[in-house]
């Protein structure tokens, strides 16, 4: 027993030359061309977004993070810097002020010193002073009461002068240093100076040798100690108020516009961002040890960080120059690739097509071949007849050529025309498009009205048994009524032919797979093996004479296929043969 | 009276002609008969093979294409049977190349359907003539054997 499933027919090519019906059509071939054209740009455009993104993505993650972690550095690195500098300015100061403080302290030590100096020996204490510094103005020296009782300097009419009310003489008094910076004033010259006085007591009384200290020379030390591009320095009080400040800055007598926080013992120095002027400026600030004064350093924020700036702008534009190239190589290498599969593929497509062609003109040649066969029978006929016809009407062979004798011989002939016209017929009925009339189709009803029309005519006079076995809960399916008898119709007259004498044929309906089954069975004499690859072939008959054309099984075959359908046939040499028509369960009865 | 006595000649000669295809092998069989052959009929291979193992012919018209015995392998019978039996091959324009491989085999020749009756006597009448020819040589070679 052999199954052969008619999916294997594929428009009856040979084995090898299987092709599905969209490459046959023309239409479909272009379709398919579209297809791929579409599938290879989204593969284009895939590959492209991909391989950019799967690499700019990361690399622009990783420049981001290098950024913030570059621009933190230098930022930092610039704020550092800027303390450094405030730092050693402080230094520098503190350094400058205790050298002016240990100058005086050390006139207090000197041989010639008396608590009634002369004019002489104060002459010579500032030249000492100016000796150590050339920044000290004029040096006097204050009695227990304050009152000036030695003095040298560019003022002698400051001899005598009481200098108990001035604040820095009273702080000094109170206070517990020996020694003491005043703030800038004016003083009884009314020209601004800095007192540097020292204080030490002899004899259980305080005497004081004050000196004044030119305010340029502090800012001259300023200036000099100043490091980097617009730097600017600048010493305040604890009020705000300038004490040394750059005249185009500000003046002495003005207040600045940044208050350091009051030095704590854990921080005396540090930085501040702040707006001078609209401009963002980074100030650095350091409380000085020797006086309450601060030193503020400012630096504009586009000077201090223009290094970062630039390195900024360099990665940045390194970046999209490396982005850029690396895109462009990827765009270009993709769409090379991809031009160069196209052209694989539609050559590819092109070789099929030319296959496809191929074959169908093999299967052209073969249904040609088949037919011309199919015809020249019918048409030996003729030939063989018409030559009998002549044989009578020559007087030579004396042979009976009356008209009914001569009729005879025609009707023969148009027997063999109309068994030829047949041919043509069904060859044309399986080529004819049109279309499709479908509607809901019941399979019982269409077996049983196939039935009925059989019966009247080819299984007239038969002794052939029908056993009906119809499913009653058949689902109906989609299709056009006629093509579907005809399948039936097909499969029926074939079961009739194969039982000789007398015999049963069983048409059995139900639900297989989720598809509609229909077998037809018969006890005639089966298939041989041989034959059975070979019956829905076009013309293939074993029927012999003028019995079969050989178009039944194959038409049937066909409209099956293009129901979407299987035909298997099972056949046992002279047991029988069963066809199960398997269809497409299509319809879906709309929700009542 | 030339062709008194052709026809004389060819009725001296027995055809077997083996088709599946009834009308047509009456009809031809008629057209042979008419003009003095004497005229065998099969409708198959294995009914050809039965005639000719009891009534041999001198040459036998074979339908190429039949369903059971195809007329090949009821060709490489017959000359089993009867090497010096002649045997023409009717065909269809599908089986020429079939037709003229079984040349080659020993086929005397082949005739395409729908078959000319001219044609058809010419290569009958030239099958009988080879056939009496090889059976002369056959006789000739058993002589100068013995």
């Amino acid at each position: 027993m052999r199954v052969w499933d008619a999916r294997l027919l594929q428009d009856n090519l040979p084995a090898g030359k299987q092709r599905t019906e969209h490459i046959y059509d023309y239409a479909g071939s272009e379709e398919n061309r579209k297809q791929i054209n579409q599938h290879f740009d989204r593969l284009q455009t895939r590959l492209i977004l991909g391989l950019i993104l799967g690499f700019l993505l990361p690399n622009a993650l990783l420049s981001a993070y290098f950024h913030f972690q570059f621009t933190h550095t230098l930022k930092n690195s610039a704020i550092l810097s800027l303390e450094a500098v405030a730092d050693n300015q402080k230094n520098a100061l503190d350094l400058y002020l205790r050298e002016r403080i240990a100058n005086i302290y050390n006139l207090f030590r000197s041989p010639d010193f008396t608590l009634h100096p002369p004019q002489e020996v104060m002459e010579g204490y500032l030249r000492t002073l100016r000796h150590f510094h050339d920044g000290f103005v004029d040096v006097g020296f204050l009695d227990p009461q304050g009152v000036q009782t030695g003095y040298a300097g560019p003022t002698p009419e400051l001899l005598g002068s009481d200098y108990s009310d001035e604040p820095w003489f009273q702080h000094l008094m109170q206070g517990n240093k020996n020694h003491i910076i005043s703030d800038s004033h004016p003083g009884i010259r009314d020209t601004e100076y800095f007192t540097v006085a020292v204080r030490q007591i002899f004899f259980d009384k305080v005497y004081v040798l004050r000196a004044t200290l030119d305010p340029d020379k502090l800012f001259m030390l300023l200036r000099s100690t100043v490091q980097g591009s617009n730097v600017e320095s600048a010493l305040i009080n604890a009020q705000g108020q300038y004490q040394v400040v750059d005249p185009k800055i500000s003046f002495i007598s003005k207040s600045s516009a940044f208050i350091p926080p009051p030095e704590s013992p854990d921080q005396s120095v540090g930085i501040h961002e702040l707006d001078i002027d609209d401009i963002p400026t980074l100030v650095a600030y350091a409380w000085l040890t020797e006086t309450p004064w601060a030193l503020l350093v400012s630096q504009p924020l586009s000077v201090a960080q223009a290094g970062m700036y630039r390195a900024r702008l360099i990665l940045t534009i390194s970046l999209l120059c490396i982005s850029l190239v690396i895109s462009a190589v990827i765009f270009y290498t993709i769409r090379r690739l991809i031009n160069d599969a196209r052209r694989m593929t539609a050559k590819g497509q092109q070789l099929q097509e030319m296959l496809a062609h191929a074959s169908k003109l093999a299967s052209i040649g073969e249904l040609a071949a088949g037919v011309a066969h199919e015809i020249n029978n019918p048409l030996a006929i003729i030939m063989a007849t018409s030559g009998v016809v002549r044989d009578m009407l020559n007087p030579e062979f004396e042979l009976d050529h009356s008209p009914e004798a001569i009729t005879k011989e025609l009707a023969v002939i148009d027997s063999a025309a109309t068994r030829a016209k047949g041919i043509t017929k069904k060859l044309q009925e399986m080529g004819k498009t049109r279309m499709p009339q479908t509607e809901p189709c019941d399979i019982n009803t269409q077996v049983e009205t196939v039935l009925n029309r059989l019966k009247k005519v080819e299984l007239r006079g038969k002794s052939i048994d029908i056993q009906l076995q119809l499913a009653p809960d058949l689902p109906p399916i989609l299709a056009e009524p006629e093509p579907l008898r005809q399948i039936f119709n097909n499969i029926l007259l074939n079961a009739a032919d194969a039982i000789d004498d007398k015999g049963t044929i069983t048409i059995s309906t139900g639900v297989r797979d989720n598809m509609v089954a229909i077998t037809i069975s018969d006890t005639g004499r089966g298939i041989a093996p041989e034959n059975l690859e070979r019956i829905f072939h076009p013309f293939f008959t074993t029927k012999g004479g003028h019995h079969g054309t050989g178009l039944g099984l194959s038409i049937a075959a066909s409209i099956v296929k293009y129901l979407g359908g299987v035909i298997k046939v099972n056949s046992t040499v002279g047991k029988g043969s069963a066809f199960t028509v398997l269809l497409p369960n299509n319809y879906y009865c709309p929700l009542t | 009276m030339i062709l008194q006595d052709d026809m004389e000649k060819q009725t001296k000669f027995k055809v077997l002609l083996v088709d599946d295809e009834e009308i047509f092998r009456e009809a031809t069989a008629r057209q042979l008969r008419v003009r003095g052959f004497a005229v065998l009929t099969a409708d198959s291979g294995e009914t050809a093979l039965d005639l000719v193992r009891t009534d041999p012919p001198e040459v036998v018209l074979l339908d190429q294409e039949m369903p059971g015995m195809h007329g090949s392998d009821t060709f490489i019978a017959i000359k089993e049977i009867n090497p010096l039996i002649e045997v023409i091959m009717l065909t269809g324009n599908t089986s020429v190349e079939n037709a003229l491989e079984l040349m080659k085999l020993g086929t005397f020749d082949y005739l395409m359907k729908p078959v000319n009756i001219d044609e058809l006597l010419y290569k009958v009448e030239d099958a009988h003539a080879r056939k009496q020819l090889n059976e002369r040589k056959q006789q000739r070679d058993s002589n100068s054997t013995t």
